[in-house]
């Protein structure tokens, strides 16, 4: 591969550089030596961490118990790797898609189809084993220390293992284009996309949640399994464990494999690629649902009304949106569940439960507020309304206590169903938690663009630590206060204590500070 | 576009901005002193830089100046800008609109700002769709329109509220001859109805064609002023383009510069 202008490899360079650009992003304005350094700083920690692990493990030496703990744990490996990796290639895919400018840019220029789209499935190969590799190469180089060199097997196969994820997930991109059409693929696939990120931990929950025997008779099978069962580690499915566990032949035939599909899937799918591209560009514009009448509703006189429809349309009608602030629910429930299991046979479900819906509570309500305050569209247009700042940003404020009820509804009728005084109890500190973040959020605005709403604490980590202490400080103090204890006032004094560090300086310190950042 | 023989000292300017200054790295706007009369049609023409956004932005309530005064109909900008916002409108050359908000929501959110009595907003929206032809699409997300549809979906939201002063910053960057023709077509009828109109654009025969003044900024300062038979006699070329005027008349500065 030669490094001359348009060629493959020069291409994979370009991808990789805006990768690396849209990496750099998440660090704000930090320079890329400081980047490197935390990378850096972080490779070290996690070598540290993964130290004693690896000595344990080491420790078992040949005896009974390392060789019945070494595939499962390749195998957990593999399960948490693979949905990452196709997930990430999911995202990938549909964002090389749908970003016009560059497409536009490759699809006219003479190179072929097919180099445009394996250069950029490379890249994305390449970036998301990145994203993998931070946590992993730490793990198998003080494994590899401590118990052997056939522990290094596992590079060869994760990279496969990225090959194949990439191959699978640009597949799984364009039969969804052909299946839904370009409107709902965008849609479809960043949900699918942060689902199979959040299926394992899920998986491992439901695994938790199951009756006793069921869990007994999963690790009977995993421990003797019957041949040609899922869990017979002979079987197909294990060939990426088997080819992670340096058996070499499979490891041969797993890199095989996986180039091979990677090669077909960019040679085949090359013209298909740039017909989806060209179609996604082409979008006849989205239709609202027709209204009743020559113009439909009558138009709203007040400014409230005005406002808060405006927030509660954007938001229907992005679905996305809405998925993205709804998993924070499906990643808050597995600390819930280990809660409540840990309680034993007298838990009570309610006092688990009910912390999480105080911590879903905050934090949906800053993304919310975030959404309305820092993400505004056209911020100057608002600015030469006639009204003040204060007077929008109070209605904003209004305008999302109606999706927060919507999301908190279910799970505080729930609550309400096991202990109607907890749910009460709850449903209070769920409005102080909220009422924090939000007012959190308004004091300290980040401006940023919608999609980013997920990603919005990349600029500021202090108000996301903020915002985690708040959260934190209103689940504990909801504990207590159910238990009936008045050491709830503490974590309640903190909150406060919290919110009053973040209120907003003086006007003129306010505009000093946003000259000196411009 | 006015009538040049009402006595435009029996009312307040549309705009009266007096030794404005504005200040970033370098000066941007260095002591304006610029009088629009009301119902007047005035083109504001500079070379890039020259500090006519900033200008305008100020005018808008988007940027504070560092000195001087702003008077919208004698309203003080700086000590009430809310009195003043309410009877301005303020159209930049990027659209400020919402992907997801149809043309119909978007005037609906406009009037509501700019607290319209909602009957009246309606028929105004209804009358600014069908005229800017953009009735056929007014379900349609705005996420989908051309940068000129866009461009109009803008410039109804500016005018549904029927503002007294309007400012418009490279309204035709863009637009297809067609759609260039509409919203000339609109904001000379807008001027005609008594609403005053401030423009800038790079198209000086927009200028010379719509203006009923023109004025030339450089370096943050008005340099010179008049209808195109005045800036004539000021550039000393009888008879020529206002292209040729513009052209005469900052390249002074350019070398001074």
């Amino acid at each position: 591969m030669s490094f001359t202008q348009g060629s493959f490899a020069w291409l994979v360079a370009h991808d990789l550089r805006l990768g690396w650009r849209r990496f750099r992003g998440m660090f704000g304005s930090l320079r890329p030596r400081t980047i490197a350094i935390i990378i850096g700083l972080c490779l070290a920690t996690f070598h540290v961490i993964a130290w004693p692990v690896a000595g344990w493990f080491a420790s078992l030496g040949n005896s009974p118990d390392s060789a019945r703990l070494y595939y499962p744990a390749l195998a957990s490996a593999c399960l948490f790797i693979m949905p990452w990796l196709i997930s990430q290639a999911l995202t990938s895919s549909t964002r090389a898609l749908y970003s016009r400018g560059d497409l536009d840019l490759l699809f006219a220029s003479p190179m072929p189809s097919r180099t445009i789209l394996a250069a950029h499935a490379v890249a994305i190969a390449i970036e998301s084993l990145g994203s993998v590799a931070i946590f992993l190469v730490p793990i198998v180089n003080m494994n590899a220390i401590f118990d052997g060199p056939h522990w290094l097997a596992v590079f060869p196969a994760l990279v496969a293992s990225a090959l194949f994820a990439t191959a699978l997930g640009l597949c799984l991109t364009l039969a969804l284009f052909m299946l839904a059409g370009p409107r709902m693929t965008r849609v479809i696939s960043q949900i699918a996309a942060t689902a199979i990120g959040a299926g394992f931990v899920l998986a491992l929950q439901i695994v938790h949640v199951l009756p006793e025997h069921m869990r007994d008779s999963i690790v009977s099978s995993i421990d003797a399994p019957e041949p040609g069962s899922l869990f017979d580690r002979h079987g197909l499915l294990w060939l990426p464990v088997r080819a992670a566990a340096g058996e070499i032949s499979d490891l041969l035939l797993w890199c095989a494999v996986s180039v091979g599909f990677f090669l077909i899937t960019a040679v085949l799918l090359g013209n298909n690629f740039a017909a989806s591209a060209i179609r996604s560009a082409n979008l006849a514009p989205k239709r609202v649902r027709e209204r009743r009448g020559r113009v439909g509703k009558k138009f709203r006189a007040s400014l409230g009304a005005c406002l808060r429809m405006k927030e509660w349309r954007l938001l229907a009608r992005d679905p996305w949106l809405v998925s993205q602030i709804l998993l924070q629910i499906v990643y808050t429930l597995p600390v819930a569940i280990v809660i409540w299991r840990s309680q034993g046979d007298q838990g009570s479900i309610g006092l688990s439960v009910a912390p999480a819906i105080v911590v879903i509570s905050s934090q949906i309500a800053a993304s919310l507020a975030w959404l309305a305050i820092s993400s505004e569209d056209a911020s100057d247009f608002l600015n030469t309304a006639p009204v003040t700042k204060a007077q929008i940003e109070r209605r904003k404020l209004e305008a999302i206590a109606l999706p927060l009820v919507v999301f908190l509804a279910i799970p505080i009728a729930g609550l309400a169903y096991v202990s109607a005084s907890t749910a009460l109890v709850t449903a209070i500190f769920c409005a102080a938690a909220a009422a924090s973040t939000a007012l959190l959020n308004l004091w300290n605005p980040k401006p940023g663009s919608r999609a980013q709403v997920m990603r919005r604490h990349s600029q500021s980590k202090l108000v996301g630590i903020m915002e985690h202490s708040l959260s934190l400080c209103w689940a504990v103090a909801m504990v207590l206060a159910a238990l009936g204890s008045m050491l709830a006032l503490i974590p309640i004094a903190l909150a406060f204590g919290l919110l009053w560090f973040n209120r907003p300086k003086t006007a003129s310190a306010k505009f000093s500070l946003t000259a000196t950042a411009a | 576009m006015q009538d040049q023989s009402v006595d435009a000292g029996s009312q307040p300017a549309a705009l009266r901005l007096s030794d404005l200054r504005k200040a970033f790295t370098k000066t941007a706007v260095d002591g304006l002193d610029l009088t629009v009369r009301a119902g007047e049609f005035y083109a504001l023409l500079g070379p890039n830089g020259a500090g006519k956004t900033t200008t305008l932005r100020m005018v808008a309530g988007l940027l504070p100046p560092d000195d001087g005064g702003i008077e919208i109909f004698g309203v003080d900008a700086r000590r009430d800008p809310v009195a003043a916002k309410r009877i301005t409108a303020w159209l930049p050359d990027e659209p400020m609109l919402y992907d997801k908000l149809d043309p119909l929501e978007y005037l609906e959110f406009v009037a509501g700002l700019w607290g319209v009595e909602p009957k009246r907003a309606q028929q105004s929206a209804v009358e600014l769709l069908e005229v800017l032809e953009l009735w056929p699409h007014r379900h349609e997300l705005c996420e989908g329109f051309s940068r000129g549809m866009k461009q109009k979906v803008a410039l109804a939201g500016a005018l549904v509220h029927e503002p007294k002063l309007l400012m418009l910053d490279e309204p035709l960057t863009g637009l297809d001859a067609a759609i260039a023709r509409q919203v000339k077509d609109l904001l000379v009828a807008r001027c005609r109805a008594g609403a005053s109109i401030i423009l800038t654009t790079h198209i000086l025969e927009v200028a010379e064609r719509l203006a009923d003044r023109i004025g030339i900024i450089h370096h943050g300062k008005l340099i010179a002023e008049g209808t195109l038979a005045e800036l004539r006699d000021v550039a000393g070329q009888k008879n020529s383009s206002l292209e040729d005027v513009f052209l005469e008349l900052t390249r002074p500065m350019e070398r001074a510069a």
